[in-house]
């Protein structure tokens, strides 16, 4: 199978070519707007009428670009499966789950002999289960059955287990090794997270603005990267054994922007190896000597890179001596949710149950646990927004409203204002030539131009809407911060570089902090305690390095062995 | 995949993208603009038109005249000028269509906004007030309305004002309650926002274009409800200048003079056609996903 893409109108892709050879997995890694997703769906013919593109996608020796609906719809049929990130907008809700693969596999006992082959226990009784009363790990396990349903040659995996906690991650990410074996599919597994893929890929596949950086055999490649931007990707990534005292490595800069003209390397701008030549000649995918694989780069500079930018990474700045009044205390709190069923009242579900939290003035706690557990709960309880059913919530010294990160700070600007608009919002008591000032501070602070506060938060990218999301908790700085999930949705190098952020404004400013997250690794590195969660209680509490180096509740411990992790680079 | 541009700011190293807004009225169709364009300019017309149009309700010629130069749409039975009575009444039909829409933002958009802010009882309680109006069959209260109070245009208005907010009541609170659920409103919370700050600034401008659209395809079915409400005797007596009245009328001599009923048949017709792809482009501006 060969896929050929020039783009060059539509610049999504700016030329890439990837064969991948039937029964392998290739893991396509990038930031986002690298272009990953879209040659995912080229490959699926399923890219919008609007794209224009060049050059072939030919699977199993069909040319899907060009080809008319009637050959693509049979290819997909006959050759393709797909997989995407959220199984609940892929599956029809209204049709059971039995009658979605029978439509695929044909008969029933195919269903059920991939229902059984996909881990879904009990699949007789499954069958008649409507996709809302599957859990999420289940219900991708369904999409998957349907994506193998007709044998195909290639399956392609889009973000399949971004959506999913950590344990489920693991067991579907198992799962895909097990199904390629099985099944003897290839599988082009698309996803922004190093560890995921070099779990469970052979080949990985580094994306960046829409060419190819990087490509070999996963171990030699993240061993030893040829290109600066694999190598960035491996400094900057969050793993377990990271060292809390000093910031992250990060990769300073913007991604290319899709509209840009490029004439040189494509990732010179951010480089720090980067040369006059680098921005004058664009690289070839060539053969390197670190690995077997191809990298672009003049250099092969990933090494050097890796070394740059680890000396840069410096220890974190001095520490306000302000004393601060912050923190809070939570004594016996329960939230339950009046549960119904249908037209019945059935139990309340008990989100949070009598959970006893301190934290002090200055301190750094992570809330860790999945989806489910109360953290978010217990974050909206103390913020203010989620009543208790009983207990108590004590907001320490002037008891001054705590600031919010959320997880997608799009989503927490109003649409229609400016960013100016909502900073200037948190200091109302100001004369208006006070608060313009106030606001570039802010800006400036989180290393943002002042003109960002006259655009809506739309128009930023995501890195910028993460920095103006704090510029907006910090314009005024809080006694507590309060995070739930900032970096759950980010690619490692802009979770790397709000982690430092967080720490920077954390030393300096001197607020306490909540972290939610279900990221041991970045709870460590944020976090002085953390406290692990399930089902509405608090079941470990401890030191950041007590926690995950010896954990003592076995619901930690598979917490922790659920990560993918990878071999740390050099 | 939509065209971005790329506006360098400040450092160099920093970059603010822009999405093209300019190119938004592109995204309205051909007839949908046909319709825009005629509608403004009836709408323009109506009003001017007192300055330039002979007077609508004194006989100026004798009757049953044919169409001419002097009298582009002919006389009616008693001498009146056709076409300065179908600008009038083309006038009065917009008039009363717009200040039944805006009764109905006004009374509906401030209702809708109470409950989807406050929720709770006060919610289920303006909802269930909502209901009842909008149980009342519109056209009959209008005929029950002028059956007390006596038919006049300004009856018939009231009685469909009253049943035309609980549609928009609906609209805002719907809005309003999806929009109160998204973290934006519990940001601005955070923020310390007073309650009547955040509902005018971090709500209502969400609620906007739905009533917008709404309001923009309303025109069309008031202008017909209305006239045909006036074609039944509902409205102004005669001799105002109103055009279910005229058609109604006319229809005598629809084959000794057929101007005098098709006039403003016409002029109904195509107010209504006009609205309705208006308001379809008008649709088309905000509904772009």
């Amino acid at each position: 199978m060969t896929f050929t893409r020039e783009g060059r109108e539509l610049r999504a892709l700016r030329g890439v070519d990837l064969a991948i050879t039937p029964g392998e997995i290739v893991g396509l890694v990038g930031e986002s707007g690298s272009g990953k997703t879209v040659l995912g769906l080229s490959t699926l013919g399923l890219l919008p009428k609007t794209a224009q593109i060049e050059g072939t996608v030919t699977v199993d020796g069909v040319e899907v670009n060009g080809a008319d609906e009637a050959t693509r719809r049979r290819l997909r049929r006959r050759s393709l499966g797909a997989v995407f990130q959220d199984p609940m907008t892929s599956l029809d809700p209204t049709m059971r789950i039995g009658r979605q693969v029978h439509e695929v596999a044909g008969s029933t006992a195919a269903v059920l002999h991939l229902l059984d082959a996909v881990g879904i226990p009990d699949a007789q009784r499954r069958l008649r289960d409507f996709p809302h009363e599957l859990s999420g790990g289940l219900r991708q396990r369904v999409m998957l059955a349907i994506a193998l349903a007709a044998r195909p040659r290639l399956v392609i995996a889009d973000e399949p287990t971004t959506a999913l906690d950590v344990t489920v991650q693991a067991q579907v990410l198992t799962l895909f090794r097990q199904m390629r074996d099985e099944f003897g599919c290839a599988i082009l597994l698309v996803t922004h997270d190093l560890g995921v893929a070099s779990t469970v890929a052979d080949r990985i596949c580094v994306l960046y603005g829409g060419l190819i950086s990087e490509i070999g055999a996963v171990r030699p490649v993240l061993d030893h990267p040829a290109h600066p931007y694999t190598a960035a990707l491996m400094a900057s990534r969050i793993g377990l054994d990271a060292d809390r005292h000093s910031q992250l490595p990060i990769i300073a800069g913007e991604p290319v922007h899709p509209s840009s003209d490029i004439r040189g390397c494509n990732f010179a701008p951010r480089c720090p190896a980067a040369t006059a030549l680098c921005r004058e000649q664009r690289p070839a995918l060539a053969a390197v000597s670190q690995h077997d694989g191809l990298a672009a780069c003049h250099f092969e500079a990933g090494q050097e890179v890796a070394r740059r930018l680890s000396a840069v990474a410096g220890p974190w700045g001095t520490t306000t001596t302000a004393s601060n009044e912050g923190g809070v205390s939570v004594r016996q709190l329960s939230v339950h949710f009046p549960g119904r069923r249908g037209l019945r009242r059935s139990k309340p579900f008990d989100a949070l149950s009598e959970v006893d939290l301190s934290v002090a003035a200055g301190e750094a706690v992570a809330l860790v646990g999945e989806s489910g557990s109360g953290k978010t709960t217990l974050l909206r309880a103390i913020a203010g927004l989620q009543e208790p059913t009983s207990g108590s919530v004590t907001l320490g010294g002037r008891g001054r409203r705590p600031q919010m990160v959320f997880q997608d700070a799009g989503s927490s600007f109003t649409p229609w204002l400016t960013v100016g608009q909502h900073l200037e919002e948190r200091v109302p008591h100001l004369p208006t030539a006070m608060r313009r000032e106030r606001v570039s501070q802010a800006l400036e602070r989180l290393g943002l131009p002042a003109e960002v506060a006259r655009v809506r938060a739309q128009q930023l990218s995501g890195g910028q809407r993460q920095r103006a999301a704090l510029a907006r908790a910090v314009i005024e700085p809080p006694d507590l911060l309060l995070c739930d999930e900032p970096i759950s949705a980010l690619d490692a190098s802009l979770a790397a570089t709000v982690l430092n952020l967080l720490g920077r404004l954390r030393r300096e400013l001197g607020f306490a902090m909540v972290f939610v997250t279900h990221d041991l690794a970045a709870a460590r590195l944020v976090a002085d305690r953390i406290i692990v969660m399930t089902r509405g209680r608090i079941v470990e509490v401890g030191a950041s390095d007590t926690v995950i180096g010896q954990p003592s509740n076995p619901y930690t411990q598979s917490l922790l062995a659920s990560v993918p992790e990878v071999a740390t680079c050099r | 995949m939509p065209v971005r541009g790329v506006v360098s700011l400040g450092s160099g190293t920093e970059a603010v993208t822009r999405r093209g807004q300019a190119s938004r009225i592109r995204d309205i169709g051909a007839l949908e603009r046909v319709g825009l364009v005629v509608l403004l300019l009836l709408l323009s017309t109506s009003l001017v038109a007192p300055w330039f149009v002979v007077d609508p309700v004194i006989p100026v010629a004798p009757p049953f005249q044919a169409p001419s130069l002097q009298h582009v749409l002919g006389t009616d039975d008693v001498g009146q000028d056709v076409f300065s009575r179908v600008i009038f009444g083309l006038r009065t039909s917009w008039l009363s269509a717009a200040a039944v829409i805006a009764s109905a933002i006004v009374i509906g958009g401030a209702i809708g906004l109470v409950a989807g802010a406050r929720g709770g009882w006060v919610d289920a309680l303006l909802m269930r007030l909502t209901d009842t109006f909008l149980a009342l069959p519109g056209p009959v209260l209008a005929i029950a309305v002028a059956a007390t109070l006596g038919a006049s245009l300004r009856n018939t208005v009231i009685g469909i004002a009253v049943v035309w907010w609980p549609w928009y009541a609906r609209l805002v609170r719907g809005e309003v309650r999806a929009l109160a659920a998204r973290p934006h409103v519990d940001a601005a919370r955070l923020s310390g926002v007073s309650a009547p700050r955040l509902v005018l600034r971090h709500l209502l401008p969400g609620a906007l274009p739905p009533v917008i659209v709404t309001a923009s395809l309303d025109i069309q079915i008031l202008v017909l409800t209305l006239a045909g409400l006036s074609f039944i005797g509902l409205g102004a007596p005669p001799p105002a200048p109103e055009l279910g009245a005229m058609a109604a009328r006319g229809a005598d001599y629809l084959f000794a003079s057929p101007w005098i009923p098709l006039a403003p048949g016409c002029a109904v017709f195509i107010l209504a056609v006009a609205a309705n792809l208006a308001g379809d482009g008008v649709r088309d501006l905000f509904d772009r996903s």
